[in-house]
């Protein structure tokens, strides 16, 4: 029993010795708090990091560290998610993907911002800049309601990657004008007016065998016109479908209907078919990896930066690479434009897209002097000063005033199709069950991609599926 | 054999004394449970630790004094593999009753509910059945490939010859390469665009050779990648147990003029027999837990689907924790039947010859 | 035979004993095969030395010289040691200046933590498996099949209460944990792996020196353990190169400063805002199989010495 005595005293003791740390601690002038956050390992939270550790004063007078845990992107949610459910309370803030929100909210390790939004007008206001789209994304769940939880830290959306050398060259332009009646893109502004019509016949214009002439000299390799992410895994087919969806009518799930909205007849409507049979009708046109189910996001931009491709759809996220000379065989012969769109009935392109980046959010265990500190940080990191100085290093800035600013559109060719592009954004599902409803999607995306199911099975499929599991989940009446 | 040695008589009960078991349990229960009750998790955590090890101490003592030197051998390695595995273990068995995500704060008991549903729930269960038959599949492949590949290898190796030991390290290097970097450069070497493989086949038939775009090919990807990196370490099994085969041996067979094949079959083989088996045994073993490949090269894609990186979707993706360890303990049993299984035949190979 | 210590036999040009002997014919087939086998790891050795753009080239580039003329043009790369150097240090901003990217630590940590848990677990469970072997207790196949099933179980269905063991015990991001974690990961492999050995050895000798008064710690340090010295070397090389290579435990339960390379190298398969860095991702495996590599390299000879039946040969 001796043993049990000698516990509890060493408790006691320790116990005092804290209160006496804690209770002196509040006499100090200057506090050292320590920010812990995890965020995936690229430029983006480097930059950001790098800017903190430089320029960061907080108002407080206190010493504030950002401890930073870079995680390779690959493990990011397998880290993540094992470090939140495993009740670690590690970290502060977290780089979290929107579609998390819900998952992360319900199980309670995500904190809810809006008492700290009431309490300093000045947070509400500069989180108020961000773009409503954006915003509604990475800030809200349920999706677009009025609860917010997370901060922009990378937002990204979908852009068109273009080869001037190949789109302008003289000969391919009198070519594609004699085929198809229509001038072949080449500059911005024409790559943004360009349809998915428009991109499949440039697809079947630059489908060129090794040997045979491409923009004036012979194709030192098979060449292809077209491609975009075709991938099983994580959702590297559904941000892309999801925009075609959209564009042409259709809807997936819309949880900002529930309880009443309905999977079964909206996800396999007929707009929603006939989108997914036009996403799948462009496969053939793309490098032959795209039929092994495996062309993901990071895949068709190595095509495009190894000169396999005139034309590539991906997310700004990967754009530094093919600008760096040392990875990219095409980075002086670049001209980025908006992600094709849908002619509408009314002659007015309909450009819906399915919105990327992450936000960053706070967790629950962060103690009032933390959260204090955080929310200082988190209204520096979204100045305008900061979020110009991150655009210039490569990021981008859903700020209104900064992306609206005219030197934006200098900071990087993509940029011209960012503000355009933003208003367009939506997102998909931001309930708890995203990555079951997701999972299945991808599997069943997959095989229609692969050439095993057709549109109107793989979406029926889909439905009946996300019927079921979200009316036991209570979100289907 | 000096297990049977046991000299004193067990103590009494209440005899204060450091080898009295049976007291260190009664006293290290009692002590636990009241610390579960009356102190905090973290306090209590390290108090009943500090009773299992005094039972356990009390184990060792009475084995030293009464000269159990196979539980005193084996106590060490049983500490570790308790608190390190069989501990986690047996909670994950608990979860599997229960109904618990671990993303959400509430937990429920519901029997075998959990058990039922992966094995006849009409959502669950068909993507369970088409894992497991995809991973019976490449437990049959890869384990036959890398026992044929790893003995071939092993008897190219077996005799004396020059400049030996530098092939053999050539041989060794795939297994040490991390599956992360292989596997990668699979995705590259099987690559229509990029890859070798792709250029080698389109020289000669001038198609345009995809070798990932049909299930056939995938699986044959994977088999071979798999097989590649570990017939080495059946070969060293089968190596270190040829090498441990007296020349002697060999020589008196050589002058009662015994052939080549009963002198394998007599001589060699008991020598390797119980290598082969436990190189059969581990690489089963870990077909069975086959995923890191799967996930690299086809995310699953083309029907490649096991049942290792199903339960990685399910209980960390997904965050089902309950149903993961259901599937678990289900391959468990599967696990457990056919290693038996080989287990006894072998155990009767061995006692026929 | 006479002891020639010459040069030649350094490098294994010697008619030492063995199971057989075969000449210079064997050693041209074996090195044919080899070779071959060989192949995937060389590529990724030269991808190593690539310059980033001739990574992904097409057709493959496929050796750093032309042998003089042997191999056509367009199959030769000119080879850089740049790669290396970014494993250390590289810039990782666009436009940045080159930093530290930790991966000294990383090596560290890999060698540290492997090393002390394939040692320990090799030091507890060559103990554990003379126990089995020679003194078997009741139910003695249970308790050795219970140990193997703790191999079965994928470990993400045991990860989670692993972590809230550690968070609760404060081994989390600790060296002790995972090296514990890791011992016991290897326990299961050594018992099986040492008892097959030790069964296989004569029960003669040791009688026979116990009745010669022997103490049975002598026994096992003086007559049983010599005996499988190979059976050391083949458990240790195994324990090390899959602890070497381990992935998800040391993802999860590692913290920032005792992160292992086989986590830290998925950088560069994600790399900057990209999908595979060829060339990094290359160059940082074949860092990280020199040391596992040279290890194995040496304890082969202990290997393939055979093992001497001291009473008979001597």
């Amino acid at each position: 029993m001796t043993v049990v005595t000698k516990m509890k005293g060493f408790a006691a003791a320790a116990g005092l010795a804290a209160t006496l740390m804690t209770g002196g601690a509040t006499y100090a002038l200057a506090e050292e708090v320590t920010l812990t956050m995890a965020v995936p390992d690229w430029p983006p939270t480097r930059i950001m990091k790098k800017f903190f550790d430089e320029q960061y004063k907080p108002k407080s007078g206190n010493t504030v560290k950002l401890d930073v845990d870079f995680i390779p992107w690959p493990d990011f949610y397998t880290r993540v998610n094992a470090s939140l459910t495993s009740g670690e309370q590690k970290y502060n803030f977290i780089v979290s993907d929107s579609q998390w929100l819900g998952a992360f909210v319900e199980g309670g390790y995500y904190r809810k911002i809006n008492d700290l939004l009431d309490a300093d007008p000045e947070f509400k206001k500069t989180l108020m800049s961000v773009h409503p789209a954006p915003l509604a994304a990475y800030s809200t769940y349920p999706y677009k309601s009025e609860n917010y939880y997370g901060f922009p830290q990378f937002p990204d959306v979908l852009v068109n990657y273009g080869r001037k050398d190949i789109l302008c060259h003289e000969e391919e332009q009198k070519n594609f004008q004699a085929k198809y009646g229509k001038k072949l893109p080449c500059t911005g502004e024409e790559l943004d007016a360009m349809t998915w019509d428009d991109f499949k016949n440039v697809g079947e214009f630059f489908r060129r065998k090794k040997g045979e002439m491409l923009a004036g000299a012979p194709a030192e390799d098979d060449f292809y016109g077209i491609a975009f992410q075709a991938g099983k895994g994580y959702d590297f087919s559904s941000m892309q479908i999801n925009g075609f969806i959209w564009q042409m009518g259709g809807n997936v799930w819309d949880e900002t209907q529930a309880p009443t909205g309905q999977a079964e007849g909206v996800v396999n409507s007929p707009e929603a078919v006939a989108a997914l049979e036009k996403y799948l009708s462009l496969l053939e046109y793309m490098p032959p990896v795209a039929k092994t189910g495996t062309m993901d996001i990071f895949k068709s931009d190595e095509l495009f930066r190894e000169g396999k491709v005139a034309m590539n759809i991906d997310w700004i996220g990967l754009g530094e690479a093919s600008l760096d000379p040392k990875s990219s065989k095409v980075s002086d012969k670049l001209v980025f434009g908006q992600m094709p769109g849908t002619m509408g009935p009314d002659g007015k392109m309909i450009r819906w897209s399915n919105i990327g980046g992450q936000p960053f959010v706070l967790t629950t265990w962060t103690t009032p002097e933390q959260t204090t500190e955080a929310v200082e940080f988190v209204k520096w990191w979204l100045s305008n000063d900061i979020q110009h100085q991150f655009a210039a290093g490569g990021g981008q800035s859903a700020v209104k005033e900064v992306y609206e600013d005219p030197k934006y559109v200098t900071y990087r060719p993509w940029n011209r199709a960012w503000a355009p592009q933003l208003d367009w954004q939506k997102d998909v599902w931001h309930v708890p069950q995203f990555f079951e409803l997701l999972t299945q999607q991808q599997d069943q995306f997959d095989l229609a991609i692969t050439g095993k199911q057709d549109a109107k099975t793989t979406l029926d499929n889909i439905a009946k599926f996300q019927q079921d599991l979200l009316t036991n989940a209570g979100l289907i009446q | 054999m000096t297990s049977t040695t046991a000299t004193a008589p067990p103590p009494a009960l209440m005899r204060l004394s450091p080898d009295n078991w049976k007291l260190a349990i009664l006293v290290g229960l009692i002590v636990s449970v009241i610390a579960a009750i009356a102190l905090p998790a973290s306090a209590s955590f390290w108090i009943i630790g500090a009773m299992a090890a005094m039972i356990g101490a009390a184990f060792v003592v009475n084995a030293y004094r009464r000269k159990y030197y196979g539980g005193l051998l084996v106590a060490p390695a049983i500490a570790v593999l308790f608190v390190m595995n069989i501990f986690p273990l047996l909670w994950s068995l608990g979860l599997s009753f229960y109904a618990y995500q671990s993303n959400q704060q509430s937990i429920r008991f519901v029997g075998l509910a959990n058990y039922i549903k992966v094995l006849t729930n009409d959502i669950a269960a068909p993507a369970n059945w088409a894992a497991l038959v995809n991973t019976a599949m490449f437990v049959v492949l890869t384990v036959t490939a890398q026992m044929i590949v790893g003995f071939l290898l092993a008897m190219m190796f077996a005799k004396q010859f020059p400049l030996r030991k530098y092939l053999l390290i050539l041989v060794l290097t795939p297994m040490m390469l991390s599956v992360v970097a292989s596997g990668v450069f699979f995705t590259y070497y099987y690559d229509p665009t990029f890859g070798i493989l792709s250029y080698v086949v389109n020289a000669i038939t001038g198609g345009q050779f995809i070798l990932m775009s049909s299930k056939v090919g995938a699986v044959a990807g994977i088999v071979f990648a798999d097989a590649w990196m570990w017939s080495p370490f059946v070969m060293l099994l089968v190596l270190a147990g040829l090498v441990s085969v007296p020349k002697y041996l060999y020589e008196a067979a050589a002058i009662d003029r015994v052939s080549k094949w009963r002198q394998f079959w007599t001589i060699t083989f008991p020598y390797i027999r119980g290598l082969l088996m436990l190189a059969l045994l581990f690489r089963t073993i870990e077909a069975f837990k086959l995923a890191d490949l799967v996930i690299l090269l086809t995310k699953g894609g083309n029907d490649t689907m096991t049942i290792s990186y199903h339960l990685i979707r399910i209980a960390n993706e997904q965050n089902k924790t309950s149903e993961g360890a259901a599937i678990s303990y289900l391959m468990l049993f599967m696990v457990i039947v056919l290693t038996n299984l080989y287990l006894y035949i072998a155990n009767r190979r061995s006692q026929g010859a | 035979m006479a002891e020639h210590n010459s040069i030649w036999e350094a490098l294994g040009f010697r008619k030492a004993s063995g199971v057989g002997e075969a000449g210079w014919g064997r050693t041209l087939f074996v090195a044919i095969v080899s070779l071959i086998y060989f192949l995937p790891v060389l590529f990724i050795i030269f991808t190593a030395f690539k310059p980033q753009d001739a990574a992904l080239s097409v057709p493959p580039t496929l050796s750093p010289t032309s042998f003089f003329g042997l191999i056509p043009d367009k199959y030769v790369f000119t080879p850089t040691i740049e790669n290396f150097g970014s494993v250390f240090n590289r810039s990782m901003t666009s436009g940045g200046a080159p930093e530290s990217t930790g991966f000294d630590r990383y090596f560290f940590n890999s060698i540290v933590i492997a090393s002390s848990s394939v040692l320990l677990a090799l030091v507890i469970g060559t103990l554990a498996a003379f126990g089995f072997s020679r003194y078997p207790l009741k139910g003695n196949d249970t308790y050795l099949f219970i140990i193997l099933t703790t191999r079965m179980l994928p470990a993400i269905v045991v990860i989670i209460p692993v972590i809230l063991m550690f968070r609760v015990v404060g081994l989390s991001g600790s060296y002790t944990g995972i090296i514990l974690l890791y011992t016991a990961f290897n326990l299961a492999f050594t018992i099986w792996m040492m008892k097959s050995f030790f069964d296989e050895l004569s029960l003669d000798v040791e009688d026979a020196a116990r009745i010669d008064g022997s103490s049975d710690m002598k026994v096992f340090f003086k007559i049983a353990l010599p005996q499988v010295v190979a059976g050391l070397a083949a458990t240790f090389v195994f324990g090390l190169i899959l602890t070497w290579n381990e992935f998800l435990f040391a993802l999860l339960l590692s913290g920032p400063d005792t992160r292992t390379v086989p986590v830290a190298m998925n950088q560069a398969v994600s790399s900057g805002g990209r999908g595979t860095d060829w060339t990094l991702l290359a160059a940082i495996e074949t860092l990280f199989l020199i040391p596992v590599f040279l290890v194995t390299f040496f304890l082969q000879n202990h290997l393939l010495r055979g093992v001497t039946f001291g009473t008979v040969k001597r």
